[in-house]
């Protein structure tokens, strides 16, 4: 087989290696998509309303190399929802002393 | 003598060291150096011109330089203003290490207290002492890099994702890499252990505004803000915001040894565990300019055969460090106290090379 078939062998001693390599970091894996919205919400809202920069100067301060879907400012309820790789994450000013906090349950965009 | 005069007299003579001293009480006194050479190289290297785009180089967004508890360097770059709370990331630690003295003093723990007597989610490491995680010496399998490894990055997880409802919980979830007090691993999950050994140590409602009341109440820091996990443990190891100024005063307090006023707000005996080197600390021959760990302080200690991690600055040197650049340092022979908030992306910044110029420009006894 191997020697009749060297690209398909290899394509899939290859796939195994990447099944067992995603298997055994799925924890890791399962969560990582979450980093960016929930990054960039909590550190957006707490750029906004805990240190009072400016809408724009926050917006900028968050951005990283991965793109983000959305970001949206609730300035009424200051709350902060941001998506990125298809996850949605919610943060909420809580207060004057504790400040902003990542919320359970996004909200709606 | 009549006893009235001789009561005046002491009360001179135990203000005379006293009035000596120059406190922010209730605000700073700032008295601006005139700009020389020195005091314009200082300036020259915090903020040069800042690219926000590439977002490379030092950027500097505030500057404080107290000189034996009076303001004589103060620059912000905008946004940051004298009035911003900024996120103070990893100094955060220290800060919460300063809040611990308190409760230290008031007798709500020792040392080598199990940690698991304040937090019982550690019955699963039972060997690790409060001790342990002051010197980040917990021994627990944690993985704190980030920006290099975000998917298997402890911190991240922690902070955004799987640990972010309970911090600590999420850190006690970890296995042991080495048995407790043995080797320093800086972990963030370590510091925020302790944020959460607090809620059992003061008790609730205390435990709710204990920062306050222990701490920022008593320095007159007005700007602190410190933001929870959804457990309501305070996040120490990287969410406490304050002002310049405000930070300054937590400098000033190491500074004279825990005192503030007349009152010994820390004990000195804490102030001096956060100034020694973790005993079994051993210095990275790869990365000279690491400073040393102490009591979640930060060290220009010469350990071992290492130089001092900031060559041109004294020994005694301590600070509080975060990430993209805050710090306050301490440098206590020189009275001298230095706020740097600042938004670094690429790690040029050096401590170093600041604190060389801030002793170049302010250095000499008053």
């Amino acid at each position: 087989m191997i020697r009749r078939r060297p690209l398909l062998s290899v394509s899939l001693a290859l796939l195994a290696g990447l099944i067992l390599l995603a298997w055994s970091n799925r924890v890791h894996l399962a969560a990582f998509p979450g980093i960016i919205g929930a990054y960039s919400a909590k550190e957006y809202c707490s750029c906004r309303y805990v240190s009072g920069n400016p809408a724009e100067y926050c917006a900028g301060y968050v951005e990283q190399y991965l793109p983000l879907g959305a970001l949206h400012d609730d300035a009424e309820r200051k709350r902060v929802t941001a998506e990125g790789l298809g996850s949605r994450q919610t943060a909420a000013w809580l207060g004057e002393r504790h400040g902003c906090q990542l919320q359970s349950q996004a909200d709606p965009l | 003598m009549p006893r009235r005069t001789l009561l005046a007299a002491g009360l001179l003579l135990s203000a005379g060291p006293l009035a000596a001293e120059t406190w922010p009480i209730p605000e700073w006194s700032s008295q601006p150096a005139a700009v020389t050479p020195a005091v314009q190289s200082l300036d020259d290297y915090a903020f040069p011109v800042r690219d926000d785009i590439s977002r490379a180089g030092v950027r500097s967004d505030a500057l404080l330089v107290v000189k034996d508890g009076v303001i004589v360097h103060e620059r912000y770059a905008a946004p940051t203003t004298a009035q911003t709370p900024h996120l103070a990331w990893s100094v955060s630690k220290s800060l919460f290490a300063s809040v611990l003295g308190v409760a230290y003093g008031e007798g709500r723990f020792k040392l080598d207290d199990a940690v698991a007597k304040h937090y019982p989610p550690f019955a699963a490491h039972p060997e690790v002492k409060i001790g342990h995680l002051l010197n980040w010496a917990s021994g627990l399998d944690w993985q704190e890099d980030y920006e290099y490894a975000p998917l298997k990055s402890s911190v991240v997880a922690m902070l955004y994702t799987r640990g972010r409802a309970d911090m600590a919980a999420f850190t006690a979830s970890h296995g042991a890499a080495a048995a407790p007090g043995t080797h320093f691993s800086y972990s963030s999950g370590d510091s925020n252990v302790l944020g959460a050994s607090l809620k059992a140590m003061v008790g609730e409602p205390a435990h709710s505004h204990y920062p306050w009341t222990a701490l920022f109440e008593p320095l007159g820091i007005g700007s602190a803000v410190w933001e929870r996990d959804a457990s309501g443990t305070f996040v120490a190891s990287s969410y406490a915001y304050l002002t310049a100024r405000d930070l300054a005063r937590v400098g000033l307090l190491m500074q004279r040894d825990g005192r503030w006023g007349e009152r010994q707000l820390l004990p000195a005996s804490w102030v001096a565990f956060n100034r020694t080197p973790f005993a079994n600390y051993r210095p990275d021959p790869q990365q000279p300019d690491d400073a040393v760990p102490g009591g979640q302080w930060w060290l220009n200690a010469q350990v071992a055969d290492a130089r001092r991690p900031w060559p041109d600055v004294p020994a005694s040197a301590f600070a509080a460090l975060g990430h993209w650049g805050q710090g306050l340092y301490v440098l206590p022979e020189q009275k001298l106290v230095v706020v740097r908030y600042a938004d670094d992306r690429d790690g040029s910044y050096r401590h170093n090379e600041l604190l060389k110029r801030v002793l170049a420009a302010y250095g000499e006894q008053p």
